[in-house]
């Protein structure tokens, strides 16, 4: 791989959230601190999970079933600290009202905590990406690239780029969906965001078929673009009816 | 954006910019050291260390990789404890210095270690650069274009008012290059530096005679600035500050009591964080008696902070008026500007260069929890919301630049 290729892998799985991060997230000081806190609580829970975990790896290559518990215990917990963001979150959010208040200045927008919640899922996303992306190109710059046996035909930086892409935009696509379902407590919001989790998790279990990473690369796109569907419809629905609301009065 | 009516910007554009002034050159300091790092000891084998560097730690002790895991560890622990000592002696010099007002002294003292920093380690950092990416200079021009850049350093950072960017600039510079001689030294030698210089800030800061609390208590007391190495992100904007200053001083009246319902439970809310300034008043042997008053009321607020080595003591001042002192430049002075020590620089980059001799990932974490342990932790976004242009000096750690 070289310097060249490794950029654009990295552009690749990253390229989205560098977006975001500088025509949303940069231009507010506030935002960032908030992605810095999310990357941080990801890492907190990586960090938990592979302690927890490294007294059973490495697994044998043959149990495949291991895996699923491995991710449906990673899933669980993840899903965990989210709930646990949201409470911090929800705190921090009285606080900064109670402060708008004392400096007069308007509270905070229902766009405005949108966007807090974008910048806490893309600092999911972004240490997700770094972790699992950014780790296997950085020690691997040389004239080479590196296939593995079950998928023959993808390098497999290119597969890991493209997994950490989707895992990237559905990390932080599904906090902005948490958010707002937490917030205004619709069940049905709640409820998906798990199951998206654990189904793009699981996709990527496919992989370990032969051939397989044909079929769960896709695959995971496809949950990537639902969930962006989702949280756009989600948006869309806010945003026609503060609309409606602003006709109104 | 997606709110149709013109709405007037809200908090969210402004509540924490000044930590991301600081995390800003935080960050650059510590992602050079690790571009250093790499690069030179990628390609370097270990025939190419810095003559300085190597004889600093060969003062006390030089590990060998040959010696037994006791023997260095007693061997960096000697070392660390030597160097406190020197840099604790070396405070107190300081403190005594600049108590007799030997402020002269003291900066061109000051002025000539940031030259020697800038001069000698930046021209053997600069030369380790030359050699290892083949880039051909004569020795006449490397020698002139390293004076220009020292003088023009030290003329920014200690003497002549300079753009503020330049003036960060070097200050970074400095950082930078003294943390990268610190990462050169033997591995358990650095540990042990890290810790025990850990434990010296906040024996130093949190001991009623800790030499740096002494120091800044008498600076304080003087109104006067420290003459030291002090980075500070100051914000440029003149119109925003009378403003400011009219928040400052709706909130001494009356909003302390209003805010004490927001407090965590683990973050000390505004009103016991007054209750301390008063008892660290009273305890300060009425050292700053005469500036409790009207003109120059001084908090201090003494922040347990969730990062241990970052347990430092957060200074507030304020200057109602008379704040022109000569060396700040005319409309810049007195603006909320958060301060940090380049100690802290140093220390933060010597572990984020430390970590990045064996792996990424280790140095993304160990930024990661940096950065959590100076900008977004609870203490510091719940600090922001009360004291939205708090003015915090944090404690200087000169010595560590110094030796």
């Amino acid at each position: 791989m070289t310097v060249a290729a490794g950029v654009g892998y990295a552009l690749i799985s990253l390229g989205p959230a560098l977006s975001i991060f500088v025509s949303v997230v940069s231009t507010k000081p506030f935002l960032v601190l908030t992605l810095l806190s999310g990357t941080l609580f990801w890492l907190i829970s990586l960090i938990v999970l592979s302690a927890a975990w490294r007294a059973f790896l490495p697994f044998p290559s043959s149990a495949w079933w291991q895996y699923v518990i491995l991710i449906l215990t990673s899933v669980a917990f993840q899903e965990g600290i989210r709930l646990v963001f949201w409470k911090l979150y929800k705190r921090l959010e009285d606080m900064l009202d109670a402060f708008a208040d004392r400096v007069s200045k308007p509270r905070l927008y229902w766009t405005d905590k949108m966007q807090i919640a974008l910048a806490g899922g893309l600092g999911h996303g972004v240490a997700h990406a770094v972790f699992f992306c950014l780790s296997l190109l950085t020690p691997a710059f040389g004239p080479a690239t590196y296939y593995v046996n079950r998928c023959s035909h993808i390098p497999l930086f290119l597969v890991s780029a493209i997994i950490s892409l989707g895992f990237v935009m559905i990390h932080t696509f599904s906090m902005v969906i948490a958010f707002n379902g937490y917030a205004e407590g619709r069940k049905a919001d709640q409820f998906i965001i798990p199951v998206i989790h654990t189904i793009s998790a699981i996709t990527t279990l496919i992989n370990l078929a032969p051939g397989g990473c044909v079929v769960g690369v896709p695959l995971l796109c496809i949950v990537m673009a639902v969930t962006l569907q989702y949280c756009w419809k989600i948006v869309w629905r806010r945003l026609t009816e503060n609309r409606n609301r602003e006709i109104v009065s | 954006m997606a709110d149709p009516n013109p709405t007037p910007p809200s908090i969210l554009s402004t509540l924490g910019e000044e930590i991301i002034r600081i995390i800003v050159p935080v960050s650059t300091c510590m992602l050079i050291v690790v571009l250093l790092v790499t690069a030179l000891s990628s390609s370097s084998s270990s025939s190419q260390t810095l003559t300085l560097t190597s004889s600093i730690a060969g003062i006390a002790y030089s590990e060998s990789p040959s010696d037994s895991l006791w023997d260095k560890l007693k061997g960096a622990a000697f070392y660390s404890a030597v160097f406190v000592a020197v840099i604790t002696a070396l405070t107190f010099v300081l403190f005594l210095l600049f108590y007799f007002r030997f402020t002269g002294f003291l900066k061109s003292y000051m002025a000539f270690s940031s030259f020697v920093v800038l001069s000698f380690l930046g021209a053997e950092v600069c030369l380790l650069l030359v050699s290892h990416f083949g880039f051909a200079i004569d020795a006449v021009s490397f020698s002139i274009v390293m004076f220009n850049f020292s003088v023009v350093g030290v003329m920014s950072v200690f003497l002549i008012k300079m753009p503020i960017l330049v003036t960060q600039g070097y200050l970074v510079a400095i950082a930078v290059l003294v943390a990268y001689c610190f990462t050169m030294l033997p591995e358990w030698t650095t540990w042990a530096l890290l810790v025990s210089m850990a434990l010296y800030d906040l024996g130093a800061v949190l001991l009623p005679v800790g030499p740096l609390r002494l120091l800044v208590e008498l600076a304080m007391s003087r109104d006067e600035e420290l003459p030291a190495l002090v980075y500070e992100a100051r914000p440029v904007e003149a119109p925003v500050n009378s403003r400011r200053r009219v928040w400052r001083g709706r909130r001494n009246s009356d909003n302390l009591n209003g805010s004490s319902n927001i407090g965590t439970d683990s973050v000390p809310n505004s009103d016991s964080l007054t209750e301390r300034r008063d008892i660290g008043e009273n305890q300060s042997s009425n050292l700053n008696d005469s500036t409790v008053g009207e003109l120059l009321p001084e908090t201090r607020l003494v922040i347990d902070d969730v990062g241990s080595e970052l347990r430092a003591a957060l200074l507030r001042r304020e200057l109602e008026g008379g704040e022109g002192d000569g060396f700040e430049g005319i409309g810049l002075g007195s603006t909320g500007a958060i301060k940090l020590g380049l100690g802290d620089f140093i220390f933060y980059s010597v572990l984020v260069g430390r970590a990045a001799l064996y792996d990424y990932m280790t140095v993304y974490a160990c930024y990661l929890a940096i950065i959590a342990g100076l900008g977004p932790s609870p203490n510091m976004v719940l600090l922001v919301s009360f004291w939205a242009r708090i003015d915090p000096l944090y404690l200087i750690r000169t010595a560590e630049v110094k030796a």
